[in-house]
């Protein structure tokens, strides 16, 4: 029982952090239809930058702020740094391809995710960082739930996520920018037709996906500690898979997706074996696609000829 | 002038429109129609005849590369159909691969004690890996473009996975766990060809083989293509509603893609087998996957000919980056081929090129002057090129923070010089020339995997932009 | 099965009984009779909405009838992938012409053959000498098919890609390839769109020549009157996917609904 509980805080961290990165995709999804691969290099990167905070301020072992600043900044810098390169990425390497073959953007989008990450490694080698959060974020006093010690950093990746989820849920249908992002996601050129500034909101979306991605690979730092240039690819990879097995399009539908995905990899790593982990995602995702091809709460397409 | 010399309307005025819109043909389509002036028969037998001399120059090295180029070719080949005529997105392409070539491995070789003929197994590896093929298509069926990309990419991932741990797993119905593909070591000691009774001793009767069979399997297709279910793909890459309204099974002509594609990946995985007498999971994984797509794209997505270049540059040019003397050369051309592509004309293009050298000798003074220690020309470069060279470029003797600084900035030049006016980008060009160079020399050329990936992701978003149909493509119109 | 009564009537090519479809609330087409006997010209009028290209849909299987059966020669075919109806003998063009457009002229045709022909894979890869055969026997009638449009989409036209055509050669184009398919039943979707009056002219000629001379059944949806008028037997007005008249084209066009249809209310008093 004890086990249990305990895969399902790991479940539910590692879902929230997966929700974040699904929420990503299926944003840029909605609003441009395309699949934008280079997003788990976009949560690399944000990895990365909040590391370098953490040690540009002093590093695990000596923080010339407090701990809960740091950790702020971390944040703060990981998510803004990831926004503006989320940006010039859209600028540059798929903006120029708005209005070709669908096939092209995805194709940049491989050639940017490649080149990011070889970017990265070639700047700061291989070598695996580590946040080392125990260091300076001790993990005692940590509270008791069901005979399971859930760590603060646990208790913080899994409330934040939930935060930001709210917030991009309260942006998206309460804000005007919220309501731009849907028109265009229903219809582009209806949207340009009607006033709305579609490069605008493309630009938005792209910052707001790309920022969580950022907040999502600190979250996986201070958790699993471990940073390195690969670790967008992989991520991505599930996040995607949440995003589609719970609807692509759908912000619903990535949280629900980024949780069952985080929960299923859980539970597989310790009731089979970790190496079925991504075999049992997998699973799962062409379960989904067999019975419902929309995604679990995805809305069925009509073809209109 | 008198319009009615014109023949405005006329038929052979409207037939000639073709060549009138083509505009003022560039270097490479004055290149594509000279050669497709010379006779087809001469243009097929001339690179035949030279390539069926390569082992008989007598370097293993070269002879080796051909092996490589072969299998190469063969899988964009194959690639070039499921991506190149149905138009679908298989990003686990490589997995097929893979799995020919651990099928063979695992029926000829020290593994399970398991020697069969090699005519037995190379098939039996083409056949099962097509079944798996159409295994995968089945659930991918009803999924669009970019649902079956996810799927296929996740796959290939899979893949690797389970050869990585398949050395410990526990099959229903034992106790104890069996080693299926040897884990991360993958298996060795893999069986030479032996084709009625002629053991392939050396690497040169591989290539032999691999010519045939991409000439071979390039007929074939070339047949294919201008058949019946050759337009039946290409119909329904064009417009899946409108095919399957025309009486082509669209779901089924897919399903035929995907495995016609699986084959022939798995029939070159099974000679790759052979080859490295050995199969390791890393050599299925998502690098080569992507060296695969370069080369499609490239060469041109459903251009057979397009394939073929595609292949033979993508397969030779990391052989040449890995020759740090071809690899300077190799930059060199690139960079003199992007600088003509961006000016043009020739009397600003000796604007650009002088003003590069002068830029060259001003940084090199500004660097000195600031107090930089630098490193000798015999140390950055092995070419013909390190007398010149060596006063007109500063190499730092922290190559690292040096280098890793331009490589940021370049970056961030390149990306600002695709948005300005053409006018102010001339201008920019010999500073960006010199900052490349820069950057290659100091950073890049001791680091050629790296590189060799940096530039194929750039390419790839390069090729999108300016030049979607690659070099041998067919532009491609979309009338809404 | 042909259906005769006492009074010679034609077989039925084509007949809808009681279909129906609606999308979530909406329903687009309702409890919908229609018959097309062989060799038939019937216009499908209605204003924008009416659900005539859903009908059209419907009836190749694009989308499948919430109810209802569609009988092509006596044989239920709603439900079957489209592909699978064509061959049965029902092809159509497209409101917004939908060639392949990256595929030369002839292509076009020869890919729409697909369902009457039999090479497969390995037989065209070997160069077998049946496949050849096949490829010769479906290039003369292609050459046929393109003929019966005059010089239009002949000789160098051939190989350009399609993309190329006039806007009515196009249209043209695709009306080839839907005859290419082997079917006795086409469906035209506004044939006639965006033509000018002799394009129009020549396009109703088209369809007068395609049943006298082709023995084709045709159900077109159209709103240019003057089309209408030249070549149906019979007109059928739909309005928010119900049949509000049917006839020959006066008694439809003065018929106060479907004027109220097209005008709007108070002007059905008015001709």
């Amino acid at each position: 029982m004890e086990q249990f509980a305990q895969q399902l805080v790991n479940g539910l961290t590692l879902g929230g952090v997966y929700a974040l990165i699904a929420l990503g995709y299926t944003l840029i999804y909605g609003v441009l239809q395309l699949l934008n691969f280079a997003h788990g290099e976009v949560y690399m990167v944000g990895a990365f930058l909040g590391y370098f905070v953490m040690t540009g301020l002093g590093g695990p072992a000596a923080p010339v702020v407090p701990v809960w600043l740091m950790i702020v900044l971390m944040f703060l810098v990981a998510m803004i740094g990831s926004g503006l390169l989320g940006v010039a990425v859209e600028q540059f390497a798929y903006r120029p391809l708005r209005n070709s073959a669908r096939i092209a953007p995805l194709i940049s989008a491989l050639g940017v995710s490649l080149f990011l990450q070889n970017a990265v490694l070639l700047l700061f080698g291989s070598q695996v960082r580590s946040y080392d959060t125990p260091r300076y974020w001790p993990a005692t006093g940590a509270p008791e739930l069901a005979g399971v010690r859930i760590s603060p950093v646990r208790i913080l990746v899994v409330a934040l996520a939930l935060v930001l989820m709210l917030a991009l849920v309260q942006l998206v249908n309460r804000s005007r920018f919220g309501r731009g992002m849907r028109a265009v996601a229903f219809d582009r050129d209806a949207a340009l037709m009607m006033g709305i500034d579609v490069n605008k909101v493309v630009v938005l979306v792209f910052f707001v996906a790309s920022a969580l991605a950022g907040a999502a690979g600190v979250m996986v730092g201070l958790v699993f500690f471990n940073v390195y240039s690969y670790m967008g690819f992989l991520a991505g990879l599930k996040g995607f898979t949440a995003a589609v097995v719970g609807g692509i399009g759908s912000i619903p539908g990535a949280m629900l997706g980024g949780f069952l995905i985080g929960l299923v990899e859980s539970f597989t790593t310790v009731y089979i074996s970790s190496n079925f982990a991504s075999v049992l995602s997998f699973l799962v995702l062409i379960l989904v696609m067999l019975v419902k091809p929309r995604g679990l709460l995805g809305k069925a397409a009509i073809v209109k000829v | 002038m008198d319009s009615t010399n014109l023949n405005l309307g006329t038929d052979e005025w409207v037939a000639a429109h073709a060549e009138r819109s083509a505009g003022t043909p560039g270097p490479l389509d004055r290149a594509r129609a000279a050669w497709e002036a010379v006779p087809l028969l001469v243009r097929v037998l001339l690179p035949v005849v030279l390539l069926a001399l390569v082992p008989l120059a007598g370097s293993s090295y070269l002879t080796r590369v051909g092996v490589n180029l072969g299998l190469f070719a063969l899988l964009a080949l194959g690639l070039n159909i499921v991506v190149g005529y149905a138009g679908l997105l298989d990003l686990g392409y490589v997995a097929f691969y893979g799995f020919g070539a651990y099928t063979f491995a695992m029926l000829s070789s020290d593994k399970f004690g398991l020697h069969l003929p090699t005519l037995v197994t190379v098939p039996l590896a083409v056949v099962l890996t097509a079944a798996f093929g159409f295994l995968l298509s089945l659930p991918s069926r009803r999924l669009l473009g970019d649902y079956l990309a996810i799927v296929t990419l996740f796959f290939g991932q899979i893949f690797v996975e389970f050869a990585i741990s398949g050395d410990s797993i526990t099959l229903p119905g034992r106790s104890q766990s069996s080693d299926l593909t040897g884990g991360s070591d993958g298996i060795s000691g893999v069986d030479r060809f032996s084709l009625l009774g002629l053991r392939f001793e050396s690497d040169a009767y591989y290539y032999y083989l691999l010519l045939a069979l991409v000439l071979l399997l390039t007929l074939a297709i070339y047949r294919v293509d201008r058949s019946r279910v050759g337009r039946a793909w290409r119909a329904l890459g064009q417009d899946a509603l409108a095919a399957e309204a025309m009486t082509i099974p669209v779901n089924r002509l897919k399903i035929l893609a995907f495995v016609v594609g699986a084959g022939i990946a798995g029939l070159s995985g099974a000679i790759f087998a052979a080859v490295q007498r050995g199969v390791f999971p890393s050599s299925f994984d998502l690098p080569l996957l992507i060296l695969v797509y370069a080369a499609v794209i490239l060469g041109g997505s459903g251009s057979l000919a397009g394939a073929l270049l595609g292949a033979a540059l993508m397969s030779l040019l990391p052989e040449a980056l890995r020759q740090p003397a071809y690899g300077e050369w190799l930059f060199f051309v690139l960079l003199c081929l992007a600088a003509v592509a961006v000016v043009r004309r020739a009397r600003p293009l000796l604007l650009v090129a002088v003003g590069t050298v002068v830029v060259g000798f001003v940084m090199n003074a500004v660097l000195l002057a600031a107090g930089v220690q630098g490193l000798p020309a015999a140390d950055w470069t092995q070419g013909l090129l390190s007398r010149g060279m060596g006063r007109w470029l500063f190499v730092p003797v922290d190559r690292l923070h040096w280098g890793n600084a331009a490589f940021v900035l370049l970056v961030v030049l390149l990306a600002v010089a695709s948005r300005i006016r053409p006018a102010v980008r001339i201008a920019l060009l010999p500073v960006l020339l010199w900052l490349a160079t820069f950057v290659w020399f100091v950073r890049l050329s001791p680091e050629p995997s790296l590189t060799r990936q940096l530039l194929i992701g750039a390419l790839l978003v390069v090729l999108m932009i300016v030049r979607p149909e690659g070099l041998l493509g067919r532009k491609q119109v979309e009338v809404l | 099965m042909p259906v005769q009564d006492g009074e010679g009537a034609r077989a039925e090519a084509l007949a809808l009984r009681a279909v129906s479809k609606s999308f979530g609330g909406l329903t687009s087409v309702d409890a919908l009779d229609l018959t097309v006997g062989e060799r038939e010209v019937v216009s499908v009028i209605g204003p924008n909405g009416a659900g005539k290209t859903t009908l059209f849909n419907l009836i190749t299987g694009v989308y499948r009838p919430d109810s209802g059966q569609i009988l092509l020669a006596g044989e239920d075919v709603a439900g079957l992938a489209p592909s699978e109806v064509t061959r049965r003998g029902i092809a159509r063009t497209f409101q917004n012409v939908r060639l392949f457009h990256n595929m030369s002229v002839v292509d076009n045709v020869l890919a729409a053959m697909y369902g009457g022909t039999r090479t497969g894979l390995f037989a065209a890869a070997l160069g077998l000498r049946s496949a050849r055969r096949e490829e010769r026997e479906a290039r003369a009638r292609a050459e046929e098919l393109l003929s019966f449009f005059g010089t239009r989409l002949m000789g160098y036209r051939w190989d350009q890609p399609a993309y190329s055509l006039s806007y009515a050669n196009r249209r043209r184009l695709e009306i080839a390839r839907a005859m290419a398919t082997g079917a006795r039943v086409l469906l035209l979707d506004e044939p006639a769109a965006g033509m000018n009056p002799k394009e129009t002219h020549e396009i109703a000629d088209v369809i007068g020549r395609l049943r006298a001379e082709k023995g084709y059944t045709i159900v077109v949806i159209e709103h240019d009157m003057h089309v209408v008028e030249g070549v149906s037997d019979r007109v059928v007005a739909l309005d928010h996917g119900v049949k509000i008249a049917e006839g020959g084209f006066e008694e439809v066009a003065l018929n106060p609904q479907v004027v109220e249809a097209y005008l709007g209310r108070g002007t059905a008093g008015t001709k």
